[in-house]
């Protein structure tokens, strides 16, 4: 009895850990197999999920439409739960085992910075959708041809600190901000950087507050901050703790206005913490002129995915998935180089996002987007660039 | 603000989480005390209570806004999570504890590290691993006394807790079957061959600490969201509240709990250390207290008998 009792147990847990592991099957010769690396499970799965969801998007619309020179293309979605750890092992899975032609992913800033060493040494294509720290593109081309294999699909956070430090100070006219940011690479890179060009402007940062992935309590950060009287105060961080931040803000008497940046930019938001989102102002990916590319992706996804609504990352995904495709079919086989040398030499590529080009080191050609939250709905103020030291609006 | 409001915040602040921790710490601690056992799969429990809560609530009241029938709703729902959560402890206890109380104490540490991971794999398969809101059923609006600010949140976290602590002292101290759990903690076969129902106690034990477990989830909901793996960090913290205090000590729990809660909050600041390092405090001061009182501020310092 107990030794039936003990190996039923044992039983559950196999089922429960291949269950929560999924499973990505190899595919035949017919196939160009293109991997994906994203927080599946766990408290940030919302965006792992949106993302691996619109690059499935792209490729049953591509399949749907006779492949790339006949073949079908497969996408092996591996879970990384938002944790360099578990990425790195999804990238040995996909790049020794499935043989993967090119990677869509990592979404989270510390595996994508993980996984582009890899891939730069290996010699795999990486298209990140989402990870925005500016040294995700910064890793040396240990391969030995020496060429760049990492991209993405997101503008870089020096770019978004940087239209944020000069949109604070020149436009919204702050002198004083306060900070409060997860210490990993993207929060802090992003905080860092505003404090930087914010600084560099004459501002100051009179209180900057950090906690961890994770917590659930940030009273005593907020309370030094409430101290600190700043006029504003800038969270760029995800939604789980973005939300509680500013619910707990609200409890303790706290009324200035709340600065984020493109993680805000998940709709999620507004079902976690829908009664504190307003008047929050978010620096984000700047909005695509209306196209029909767009708005077709945006019915598609909803079509497929019972409604739900695909946020700035997932769109990127879409493209990316795209340009992958484009670089198949140019390079017309699956070595890595030829995909790779297709990629960089994508150019004026018309997606969701609207017009897209590579810098020559990986990253996107972009300005800016603002956002105002007006109750629960993200009011769209404009795209900005940075032109001798000076925010400009471009529309 | 001056510095002695600011404490006073963070003392109000910690003193809401403290007093929530306390609520589950008591539950590992009961359980250690009657069987020298760590019930790891206690921090689950306090996430399925906190899903049942959301559920019952919502089935109750939909979308509505607060109100007198929210409120009541709200105490419907917990004491509906507390039953169920009492009788989910007594099966977990009978199905992966009991068989195993004459093995070698490994085993059920293992079937409890076992079946902290079927609940929480199975929440998630369940409901998925987003984060759900818990509406307050009550408004929230914040209260100030000068520049100290406390939410009605606060209050019935405070309240409630302590409601359960004063119950459960009075059950302990009072009763025919508190008297029963006290005598079988301090030695239980010569507590059976008095005449008390070991088994029964055990089962009662279990019942009591996934009650508080449920409580402390429910509460815990509305700072901390409800997802499946909302048990793990705040079980591991009240573990610790429990050991702090004394583990097996039942006051020792309440004031372990308080002691944690409010060191999260106020151990960086008095520090200048940032804030991202509130638990490696939290955690230090866990090893002090071992290094200077191994048994916890409350423990009994006795010698294992030869």
């Amino acid at each position: 009895m107990r030794k039936a009792i003990a190996l039923l147990l044992v039983a559950f847990i196999c089922i429960a850990g291949a269950a929560a592991g999924g499973s990505g099957e190899s595919g035949s010769g017919d196939t160009y197999k293109i991997g994906f690396i994203g927080p599946l499970t766990g408290d940030n799965a919302n965006y792992g999920i949106r993302c691996s969801n619109a690059a499935k998007l792209a490729i049953s619309e591509i399949n749907a439409a006779g492949g790339i020179d006949g073949k079908q293309l497969e996408l092996i979605a591996e879970d990384s739960e938002g944790t360099v750890d578990k990425a790195l092992a999804a990238y040995e899975k996909l790049a020794y085992m499935d043989e993967v032609c090119a990677i869509i992913g990592p979404v989270f800033t510390s595996p994508a910075l993980a996984v582009a060493q890899r891939c730069q040494e290996d010699g795999i294509v990486m298209i990140s959708p989402s990870a925005t720290h500016k040294d995700v593109t910064a890793q040396p081309a240990t391969n030995p041809d020496g060429l760049n294999y990492v991209f993405r699909t997101v503008p870089s956070d020096a770019l978004q600190s940087d239209v944020a430090g000069h949109y604070f100070y020149e436009v919204l006219g702050y002198r004083k901000l306060a900070s409060l940011y997860a210490m990993n690479d993207y929060s802090q890179g992003l905080a860092l950087g505003m404090k930087e060009t914010f600084e560099s402007l004459g501002g100051e940062v009179v209180a900057e507050e950090t906690c961890m992935v994770g917590d659930k309590d940030f009273r005593t950060q907020l309370t030094q901050i409430k101290a600190a009287a700043p006029e504003a105060i800038y969270i760029p961080n995800y939604t789980v703790e973005d939300a509680q931040i500013l619910e707990q803000a609200a409890q303790l008497g706290i009324n200035v206005r709340f600065l984020s940046s493109d993680g805000f930019s998940d709709p999620e938001i507004y079902n976690l913490a829908p009664d504190f989102t307003d008047g929050v102002i978010y620096v984000g990916p700047a909005q695509a002129e209306a196209s029909t590319i767009l708005s077709d992706f945006q019915a598609a996804y909803a079509e497929m995915y019972n409604g739900d609504a695909p946020d700035s990352f997932a769109t990127n995904s879409y493209d990316a998935t795209y340009i992958i495709a484009g670089a198949l079919d140019r390079a017309g086989s699956a070595d890595t180089t030829a995909i790779r040398n297709e990629v960089a030499a994508t150019k004026d590529f018309q997606g969701a996002n609207g017009t897209m080009n590579f810098a020559p080191n990986g990253d996107l050609v972009a300005s800016q987007g603002v956002y105002e939250v007006d109750g629960t709905t993200p009011v769209y103020i404009g795209s900005f660039q940075i032109v001798d030291n000076h925010i400009v609006q471009v529309d | 603000m001056s510095t002695l409001t600011l404490y006073m915040q963070y003392i109000v602040n910690g003193l809401t989480l403290g007093a929530i921790y306390s609520l589950i710490a008591l539950g590992y601690t009961m359980v250690y005390g009657i069987l020298k056992f760590i019930n790891f799969a206690h921090g689950d429990i306090l996430m399925v209570g906190a899903f049942i809560g959301l559920l019952v609530y919502t089935a109750l009241t939909g979308d509505a806004s607060p109100s007198a029938w929210t409120l009541t709703a709200f105490f419907i729902s917990m004491l509906v999570s507390m039953v169920a959560c009492a009788i989910l402890g007594m099966l977990i206890e009978r199905v992966a504890y009991k068989p195993l109380r004459n093995a070698n104490r490994l085993a059920p540490l293992l079937s409890a590290i076992g079946v902290s991971f079927i609940l929480s794999n199975g929440a998630a398969w369940i409901f998925g691993t987003q984060s759900r809101r818990f509406p307050y059923p009550f408004e929230n609006e914040p209260m100030h006394i000068g520049s100290i600010s406390i939410t009605p949140h606060q209050i019935v976290v405070i309240a409630v807790s302590v409601i359960m602590m004063v119950l459960l002292t009075f059950f302990v101290n009072k009763t025919r079957m508190g008297k029963a759990m006290r005598a079988t903690s301090l030695d239980q076969p010569t507590s059976q061959l008095m005449g008390i129902n070991v088994n029964r106690v055990i089962s009662l034990t279990f019942a009591i600490g996934s009650a508080l477990a449920a409580v402390g989830g429910i509460l815990a909901a509305f700072d901390f969201r409800v997802y499946p793996s909302m048990g793990t960090m705040t079980g591991l913290k009240a573990f610790v509240a429990a050991v702090i205090g004394g583990i097996g000590n039942i006051q020792g729990a309440m004031i372990g709990g308080v002691l944690l809660g409010i060191l999260e909050a106020v151990g960086a600041p008095l520090l200048h250390i940032p804030n991202g390092m509130k638990d490696t405090v939290a955690f230090a001061v866990l090893i002090i207290v071992l290094l200077v009182k191994p048994d916890g501020i409350l423990g009994k310092n006795e010698r294992e008998k030869i």
